[in-house]
């Protein structure tokens, strides 16, 4: 079996679901083949044994011996065979499910790399997440039901064939029977459906329940309130029982109905066999043969409705995946080049000068956050970058010279170093000075391992203050040409937020900063700053300059302070 | 052979790292099973009965067809259709019994389940909340999503086909000794290779779909994470970085299936082997009984036939058992939050009068690293304390500990004399509430979310805490006011609408004291001082602790403790600590960026 994952993924077709399936099956070609072949393989060894069976019966009641002897053996062979192609098909259907969930999963990773920003703006992120949770199993399942829906067909026939050698009349019976029988349950599996449907509608609302109370445990048990949750479930969990017991009171009925039904055609097959073998059109061991197909036929029937649900769910599952894949990027770049320099958004008439440290104190927080966009090329606007406009770079490197760090950045898992060092190559000295600057030196002391610490999903084992000091270390670690930081110091104290702002203005000594900040502590330490309301940049100067000649600023920066 | 175990998928735990929840062990595991499928003897015998009548109704037809070859070959007198009608009749019988059967048994799984999960949540709600942060919430959500739903399986399918299997088996391989005691021995023969196979196979099962499951997780998660932080992959040109990760990923995912997958290569074809050897045994055996006069060829039919029918059952106990440690696995997870030690034990000390008091508290999370270096602090009632500090200094660590959420390592905090770790928890919701900067906001409706610290309070009293918080007019802004659905898929409401919700829910509650930590972070600073000081008047005579990093807050308190390495620094009113020229002068000056 190849290793997976494969190294590249390649270029998934997008155009349709379908064409998404195929190409996933096209990758795997190979193994899919020898999937099929074995599957085709095991059904055909299983369809044999009833054959042989009644031949083995034939030998017992002509007292024939040496004939008994070689239909024993013929059937053991026939079992190893079985065995043999069973776990090969296995293991193959493994493989084949595994490679179209990997791949998946790679394309779908990669897209969402390559929509970056755009992502969380264009759909909900649950529902890409939700690729990973639930619609990689259904495209793996699709792709592997072809290899056991194509060997059920392959046994359909050959019993098929089978039946009309011994019999033509009892092998129609048998042949129109069974799917006759099979189809005759239709009308229960539409009431099946709907409870089901409503069931697992229940359910995943049920699913949805409980992961609400964990996502809100800190805060249900910092009031109170569990009782309330717990009965809350209870009641809930109970709806979800009653539905189940619906489900159930169909489910049995079908369950009834598939013993019903195809013994109604055991028995019509009983009766013409005992009438020809009376006659003596059939042997008696022919008789227990069309027994055995009687009742082996239901297996691949039933396959073969599983092979049109699975591959409807893998159809939808594809849809979901083929949609995230048809997106695109909602920021494009041109190819011109800048040497940098005056960063301005013609807009606000915010201008960051190259070398300084400047401030933007909008009088609400969005009108920072919409210049910070803007300036970053998250949003289009008309933005100069030196002499050009910063629409005609290249994105990537717009996103290289500038860096936008805000405080829905997100910590990954992984070291707390490979956390800091996005480029992987800063040396000891470096990330030391950043956590300096940004104050966080105290927490990697305080982890066991420092630096090579494990850090958790989105860095919850770090309080609010913790997070945003690593993340602001971060930005500093990548010293990008232009830091645009946004309320880097919201969540950690004064004190701290002084020292910050003192070793922040060193750290970016020389380079180009923007912080969009109301604190007086770090307002104090910019080299210029700007006052920005109604999406205007309304007033410019120091801290102290504007604390005297702009009292709206003044209002805004003293927080309404006696 | 099994079909179910084609690319697996199931439930997470990391096997390693040591702040994970804990993990059932074996013992626990099969106790508590067996605990729950003997909850409801009556219901349970009952269904076994119903299902053993239906296996024992399909096992009639082998036996008529056995008869009906032996009559064929003598040449007897048979009557084609007096045997389709028997046999007919056979089969109605079993259907009707399956379809009770199933039902009974289906119902009783419900049951179980319910009680389950329940049981669960219940559980999930009293964790210790020093372990829940330890393990962050990804473990948790998993279990209470993935493990639960991979349980529902287990129970729903898997426990009712083992029984209805082994109760097949039983009813055959009694028939099979009734039509002739001679021709079970052939089939004798496939034990062996069934038992030890099964146990070779079982042995390492476990741990291998154990691991096989968390690396899948794993896998997941990692896509989670990407597509949750795509913005924070674009800003940082993390792209090839996440393609790495999720490519080792998969590589481990992929190394873990292919052990299972080795052990099934093994198992299989092993039990494939055992089912073929009883019919063929049967076969040529029967058939030399029957040439030798042992047995009738009536008896060799329907033999063979029985033994064919056997697989099926024991076919699907074998698979089920399979399935069986799957959700034997989530289970294990599910019970191992049991297994978290209780960070509290209800005392008998109640509480006298409301002064709360910490005494040489001392506070650990990991072992050997105290954060807290001996707090001793006497909150007097009714007054507004403001906590200071820088960040790390152990200040929200202490503010859990005054709230009752923490049990001190060392020293005691006390409420009129009772130590708020021994006190039933409702008790302690009745005189000590904590708001954390942490928000979340339950999936309902508005009011479904204020109502859970106060279940009994009316609308109007919901309305005046939504107006001492500020957030009267946003609230009646929404199209559905009090009844909007909020929560995930419902109404957005933004972090600092959230913080009020909290607050609110804090004013309903009605505690004689309050932990407020940073608990207004959130919201823009000059709305957060107005909310304060319409909060204030709310809790007029009440007892506030506000740890904050504004400095506005302090200022406005009666005392505040300044928290430096985990001790308390300063104490004292705001004025007397400016005058005393100590470490919160210096943080008051730097506040306003001017010496004073």
């Amino acid at each position: 079996m190849r290793s997976l994952p494969a190294a590249d993924p390649g270029i998934p077709d997008a155009r349709s679901p379908v064409r998404y399936l195929l190409w996933i099956a096209r990758n795997q070609a190979g193994p899919l083949a020898v999937g099929i072949a074995y599957a085709v393989l095991w059904w055909l060894t299983m369809a044999l044994v009833p054959a042989f069976v009644g031949n083995g019966i034939d030998a017992i009641t002509d007292r024939d011996l040496p004939g008994l002897l070689t239909w024993g053996a013929l059937t053991f062979a026939l079992g190893a065979a079985q065995a043999v192609t069973g776990v090969m098909r296995h293991r193959m259907a493994v493989h084949n499910w595994l490679s179209a969930a990997y791949r998946t999963v790679q394309v779908t990773v990669r897209q969402a790399t390559r929509l970056g920003a755009t992502l969380p703006r264009r759909m909900s992120t649950g529902e890409v997440v939700s690729v990973g949770n639930s619609d990689i199993a259904h495209i793996g399942n699709a792709i592997d039901i072809l290899l056991r829906g194509t060997g059920a067909v392959v046994a359909v026939a050959a019993v098929t064939v089978i039946m009309f050698g011994m019999s033509p009349v009892l092998g129609l019976t048998v042949l129109v029977g069974v799917p006759l029988m099979a189809a005759a349950v239709a009308p229960l599996l539409k009431p099946l459906h709907r409870r089901q449907h409503a069931h697992r509608d229940l359910q995943g609302e049920l699913s949805t329940r409980a992961t609400d109370i964990v996502a809100g445990l800190r805060v249900l048990r910092g009031v109170g309130g569990e009782q309330v949750f717990a009965d809350r479930y209870a009641a809930e969990s109970q709806r979800v029982r009653r539905a189940g017991v619906r489900v159930a009171a169909v489910d049995s009925a079908l369950e009834g109905a598939q013993i019903l039904l195809p013994g109604l055609l055991i028995a019509a097959v009983t009766w013409l066999g005992a009438a020809f073998a009376i006659e003596g059109r059939i042997t008696p061991g022919d008789l227990v043969t069309f027994y055995g197909y009687a009742v082996f036929l239901v297996a691949p029937m039933r396959t073969l409705t599983e092979a049109a649900d699975k591959l409807t769910k893998g159809h939808v599952s594809a849809r979901r995946v083929v949609r995230i894949l048809n997106l695109e990027p909602e920021m494009t770049g041109g190819a011109a080049r800048s040497d940098g320099g005056l960063l301005r958004d013609v807009a606000s008439g915010v201008a960051v000068r190259p070398g300084t440290l400047t401030a933007v104190a909008a009088a609400t927080p969005e009108e920072a956050v919409a210049v910070a966009e803007r300036l970053g090329r998250y949003v289009g606007g008309d933005v100069d970058f030196g002499d050009v406009p910063l629409d005609t770079l290249p994105l990537a490197e717009v996103r290289r010279r500038i860096l936008v760090a805000d405080n829905g950045a997100r910590l990954f898992a992984g070291t707390l170093r490979d956390e800091l060092d996005v480029s992987g190559t800063a040396p000891d000295e470096v990330l030391a000075e950043a956590l300096h600057a940004a104050c966080a030196e105290d927490v990697v002391e305080a982890l066991p391992g420092g630096l090579d610490a494990p850090v958790a999903e989105s860095g919850r084992e770090f309080s609010g203050g913790q997070q945003q000091r690593l993340r602001l270390a971060r930005a500093l670690v990548a010293d990008p040409e232009v830091l645009i930081l946004v309320e880097p110091t919201s969540a950690v104290d004064a004190h701290t937020e002084a020292r910050i702002a003192d070793r922040l203005a060193k750290a970016r000594q020389g380079r180009t900063t923007l912080v969009c900040t109301t604190s007086p502590l770090v307002l104090d330490r910019a080299d210029h700053v700007i006052y920005v309301e109604g999406g205007l940049a309304r007033a410019q100067g120091t801290h102290r300059e504007l604390l005297t000649t702009a009292p709206a600023y003044a209002a805004t920066v003293t927080r309404g302070e006696d | 052979m099994s079909e179910r175990t084609d690319g697996q998928a199931g439930g997470s735990a990391e096997p390693d790292g040591g702040r994970i929840l804990p993990v059932a062990d074996r013992a626990q595991v099969r106790a508590y099973a067996r605990r729950l499928t003997l909850q409801h003897p009556r219901a349970l015998a009952a269904a076994l009965v119903l299902h053993g009548l239906a296996a024992a109704c399909g096992l009639a037809v082998p036996w008529l067809l056995g008869g009906l070859v032996q009559d064929v070959h003598d040449g007897a007198g048979v009557a084609p259709a007096a045997v389709a009608l028997a046999v007919a009749g056979f089969l109605v019988g079993q259907a009707v019994l399956v379809r009770y059967a199933v039902y009974a048994s289906s119902a009783l799984g419900e049951k179980v389940l319910a009680e389950l999960r329940e049981e669960f949540v219940g559980r999930v709600l009293g964790l210790p909340l020093s372990a829940v942060e330890r393990a962050g919430s990804g473990d948790l959500i998993t279990r209470t999503s993935r493990d639960v739903d991979s349980l529902s399986r287990t129970v729903r399918h898997a426990v009712p086909e083992t029984l209805i299997a082994l109760v097949t088996c039983a009813v055959t391989v009694g028939a099979l000794v009734l039509v002739g005691p001679l021709l079970v021995l052939p089939s004798l023969l496939a034990a062996p290779v069934l038992w030890f196979s099964t146990r070779w196979y079982l042995r390492r099962a476990r741990d291998g779909y154990l691991r096989e499951s968390a690396a899948y997780a794993d896998m997941t998660d990692g896509l989670a994470e990407t597509v949750n932080g795509a913005r924070t992959v674009e800003a940082l040109g993390l792209q090839e970085r996440r393609h790495r990760r999720t490519d080792a990923d998969i590589a481990r995912s992929w190394a873990a299936e292919r052990y299972t997958l080795g052990l099934r290569t093994v198992w299989f074809p092993a039990v494939e082997f055992g089912y073929v050897i009883p019919i063929v045994a049967t076969l040529v055996a029967g058939g030399a009984f029957y040439i030798e006069g042992w047995a009738s060829i009536a008896q060799v039919t329907s033999a063979v036939i029985y033994v064919q029918q056997l697989i099926d059952p024991l076919d699907r106990l074998l698979m089920w058992i399979d399935e069986l440690q799957v959700g034997g696995a989530s289970m294990a997870r599910l019970l191992g939050v049991s297994e978290v030690p209780d960070d509290r034990e209800a005392g008998t000390a109640a509480p006298d009068g409301r002064e709360l008091r910490a005494d040489g508290v001392r506070y650990a999370y990991r072992e050997g690293r105290d954060v807290l270096h001996g707090i001793d602090l006497a909150v007097r009632p009714g007054e507004r304390l403001a906590v200071v500090g820088p960040s790390g200094a152990g200040k929200s660590t202490l503010g859990r500990l005054l709230a009752g959420i923490h049990g001190p390592r060392a020293g005691k905090v006390t409420v009129g004399g009772a130590p708020l770790v021994e006190l039933p928890l409702d008790d302690l919701r009745g005189q000590v509430a904590l708001v954390t900067q942490e928000h979340h906001v339950f999936r309902g409706t508005l009011r479904d979310n204020l109502l859970i610290a106060r279940p009994e309070a009316d609308d109007d009293a919901i309305r005046a805490a939504l107006a001492a918080v500020d957030a009267g007019d946003w609230v009646a802004a929404l199209p559905g006011g009090l009844d909007t659905a909020v929560g995930s898929g419902g109404e957005e409401v933004s972090p600092a609408q959230a913080q009020q919700l909290a607050l609110a829910r804090l004013v309903l509650a009605d505690p004689h004291t309050l932990v407020l930590d940073e608990a207004t972070s959130l919201i823009d600073p000059r709305a957060a001082r107005h909310l304060e000081r319409s909060l204030a008047a709310v809790l007029d005579g009440r007892t506030v602790i506000a740890i904050a990093h504004r400095l506005h807050t302090a200022h406005d308190a009666d005392r505040v403790a300044v928290v430096e390495g985990g001790r308390i620094s300063e104490l004292g009113s705001h004025d007397e600590l400016v005058a005393a020229g100590g470490s919160y002068a210096a943080l008051w000056s730097s506040w306003h960026g001017t010496p004073r």
